[in-house]
């Protein structure tokens, strides 16, 4: 890993290109939003349509983890996390990506996933301080003397998804990019193929485990 | 493989935003109107199933008065039927009574013709008998003796008177 560039900073913190990269998701994201819910149709057409099915989809695909009740209450996060990181694991497809100054993608550093991972951690607890109060807490005391082993799980948890989005979508992106440089034509193709593949998995694994998380600290005492 | 802090927190930051920014312009719009239209669906479907369970009544009712209708047309035939035959009895053994009736009378009559007959053949046989005997007396009696009777005769009347 070579030293982190900042391209500018703002409020005293460096702005990277996968910063500047997440911007441009964000920003196609929200105005995508703006247009599908300008005006609301009962029948849906176009892209109103298009995003519907996204996040009906996702809505089933998560009611079918934690159920429905718990879905519809977490669906913003976890849809809101799941395209984040899609769109940030695709942006490393689009060619220059790495090289060209303010374009990399965001999940191929592990300051990002990180940065993720940190805000499922919190969300899980404020989830679960949210539902059950302070007695939430007594759930690291089940049994008591598995508190250290509770506490280590759960600061384990951001450690392994935000190691394991970085690695893989760091790791495709090495793979392409020294396939590129030994072979540039058609050899890549297959490998880029299949990272639409990985990204999408890496992006449904990374939400999955997190809606796994916020169920175990939302769902009822036994 | 390091951390870079401030990526680490634009990360933070930047995701949140887009929460904020999603939750406001996707999630809370397209959640609302899936309710909304789910909950449209139901209630179609409810009423639905009501206007269905509405009908069924309705062709249940139908039914039971097409049936009701059905055996009330065969009571009013059957009563039809038993009144014709009442009917057919009726005139049948008053045809019987009549012609019994004509026949007794047709003999009557006969009866009266042939006594009627009897006593005019009678008469005639007595007129005949006379005459007969007249024309026998005619021959062999003289004009002495015709006038002898004939005064006999009409002594005897004389004297009944």
């Amino acid at each position: 890993m070579h030293e982190t560039h900042y391209l500018f900073h703002i409020f005293g913190l460096g702005v990277t290109s996968t910063v500047t990269t997440m911007w441009a998701i964000m920003l196609v994201l929200t105005i995508l939003s703006i247009l599908a819910t300008r005006n609301m149709e009962k029948i849906p057409k176009g892209i109103q349509n298009a995003l519907e099915m996204v996040v009906e989809m996702l809505l089933n695909f998560f009611s079918g983890i934690i159920g429905y009740e718990k879905a519809r209450m977490f669906l913003p996060f976890l849809g809101t996390m799941f395209l984040f990181i899609l769109i940030s694991n695709y942006s490393g497809l689009i060619p220059g990506a790495g090289h060209v100054p303010g374009l990399a993608a965001p999940t191929s550093t592990w300051s990002v996933t990180a940065g993720l991972a940190i805000t499922v951690f919190f969300a899980t607890h404020i989830f679960g301080v949210k539902a059950h109060g302070i007695g939430y807490l007594k759930k690291f005391l089940q049994p008591v003397f598995m508190l250290p082993l509770n506490i280590i799980e759960h600061f384990v948890r951001p450690l392994s998804l935000s190691l394991r989005l970085y690695g893989n979508i760091f790791g495709e992106e090495m793979v392409i990019a020294t396939l590129l440089g030994l072979i540039p034509y058609f050899v890549p193709l297959p490998v880029m193929l299949l990272s639409v593949l990985f990204g999408l998995i890496q992006a449904i694994v990374f939400t999955l485990l997190s809606s796994i998380y916020f169920y175990e600290a939302t769902e009822e005492h036994h | 493989m390091h951390i870079d802090l401030n990526e680490l927190i634009w990360a933070i930051i930047n995701f949140l935003v887009l929460l904020a920014l999603l939750y406001k312009f996707l999630w809370n719009p397209i959640l609302n109107t899936l309710d909304k239209r789910s909950e449209e669906i139901k209630s179609n479907l409810s009423s639905a199933e009501a206007l269905k369970k509405q009908a069924e009544e309705m062709l249940e009712e139908y039914k039971k008065k097409i049936a009701d209708a059905k055996s009330e047309a065969q009571a009013i035939i059957n009563q039809a039927n038993k009144a014709a035959e009442e009917n057919r009895n009726k005139i049948i053994s008053q045809a019987h009574e009549e012609a019994a009736r004509i026949i007794e009378k047709a003999r009557e009559e006969i009866r009266r013709e042939k006594e009627q007959a009897l006593k005019e053949v009678r008469d005639e046989i007595a007129t005949l008998a006379v005459m007969a005997a007249g024309k026998v007396l005619e021959k062999s009696i003289t004009k002495e003796d015709h006038e002898k009777l004939v005064r006999e005769f009409l002594a005897e009347v004389g004297e009944i008177q």
